[in-house]
């Protein structure tokens, strides 16, 4: 019994050896590989992200994110979302209300969140705002955005 | 020679049918009046807005006087509302911005959450919309009255009930409302090409009073 776990051990440390081997002699190309999929991903999440943002925000905030005069801020120039990641991630989930200040200009309506809205979904919906009209934020991660969601809802 | 003749005959058919439609299609129809009728003698009694009596964004009380001579677009609303409202304000706002100088064409929006809807809370609204209060006049009053006549005068929807995400069910009927006070058109405020169609019904309508 403890012969075999010994000899157990023994090819793992060989197989984790090979396994390093391979790795390296893989590197360049792994990252690359890397890249595709995390290419891949954001793809899908903008993708996804548009979709949920045609159903759940585009009535107010419009298809082309310009808004509706001071009622409802507009998303493709917003010097507030430029300056607020951490409350827009909220605001998508939790709502908000109260006086905003968005390129110079005072809103004050009460937008109401969407709480059935998923980490991914919340995700999703980040990825396209944050990637469209004037913004260009890149992939965003999902585990970011759980964290944040974490802290907003314990407020 | 033969082949001649049939293709002749062919030409005049195919003429006649040519006038035949152009004949059908050239008097534009006027719009339809909704509603029940009924004959009196030998006159025909359509159906019309039953007198209404809200206060708009500005205080001032509005009536069926307020629309005297004039030709108008009513709709339901709220202002918190977020599922269909904020696309109907869009379009209606398209509405205002293509009949803005044009004084025979009027816009009346009625809350159907009065109770939340304070006269200064349209008037924010309003304001926030960046539209002119003679233009566009949204009103507030008395729940039951609001609710009876987007029912029996307008045959628009506008309820509340609780388990819909809003709290209530309404339609995101625009109506088209003569000189009158007869309806005639009923468009869904919340597409595209259908408001199209009603920026062309009021033109429809104008030309009917200018031929009188
Ligand atoms: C019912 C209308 C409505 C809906 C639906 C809505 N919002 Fe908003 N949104 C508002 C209003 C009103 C404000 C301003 C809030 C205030 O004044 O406190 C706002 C503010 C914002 C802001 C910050 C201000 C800015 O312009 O940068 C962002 C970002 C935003 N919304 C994104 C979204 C996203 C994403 C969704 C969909 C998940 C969404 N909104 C759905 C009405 C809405």
């Amino acid at each position: 019994m403890k012969q075999n776990k010994h000899r157990f051990i023994n090819l793992n440390s060989k197989l984790i050896a090979l396994l390093l081997f391979i790795l390296f002699s893989n590197c360049s190309r792994n990252s690359e590989a890397t890249r595709f999929t995390s290419e891949i991903k954001f793809r899908q999440y903008y993708v996804q992200g548009q979709l949920l943002y045609e159903q759940h925000c585009s009535n107010c905030h419009q298809k082309d994110g310009s808004g509706l005069g001071l009622l409802y801020p507009p998303l493709n120039h917003s010097d507030y979302m430029d300056q607020n990641f951490e409350k827009v991630i909220c605001m998508m989930k939790y709502g908000i209300k109260g006086e905003l200040v968005i390129n110079g200009k005072s809103y004050n309506k009460e937008m109401p969140g969407v709480l059935s809205l998923s980490d991914l979904e919340v995700t999703e919906i980040a990825t396209y705002i944050y990637n469209t009209w004037s913004h260009q934020k890149d992939s965003i991660d999902i585990s970011g955005i759980t964290r944040i969601l974490n802290q907003c809802s314990q407020q | 020679m033969n082949k001649t003749k049939s293709f002749s005959r062919y030409a005049v058919v195919c003429s006649l049918l040519v006038i035949l439609f152009s004949a059908c299609t050239k008097p534009e129809k006027t719009l339809p009046i909704f509603g029940e009728r009924n004959i009196e003698g030998s006159d025909t009694i359509y159906h019309t807005i039953a007198p209404y009596s809200f206060v708009d964004q500005d205080s001032s009380v509005i009536t069926n006087a307020t629309f005297k001579d004039k030709i108008y677009v009513a709709d339901f609303f709220f202002t918190s509302c977020r599922t269909i409202c904020p696309i109907m304000k869009t379009q209606m706002l398209r509405v205002y911005e293509a009949k803005l100088s044009d004084p025979e064409v009027l816009l009346l929006s009625h809350s159907i959450d009065p109770e939340y809807d304070t006269v200064g809370l349209l008037h924010d609204f309003a304001g926030r919309l960046g539209v002119k209060s003679e233009k566009w006049h949204f009103v507030t009053g008395n729940k039951e009255d609001i609710y009876k006549i987007a029912q029996t005068s307008y045959f628009a929807t506008a309820m509340e009930d609780k388990s819909e995400p809003d709290g209530f069910i309404h339609s995101g009927a625009f109506l088209l409302i003569d000189k009158n006070q007869r309806i005639r058109g009923k468009y869904d405020g919340t597409k595209d090409d259908d408001v199209n169609r009603l920026l062309n019904d009021i033109e429809r309508l104008k030309k009917e009073y200018e031929a009188k």
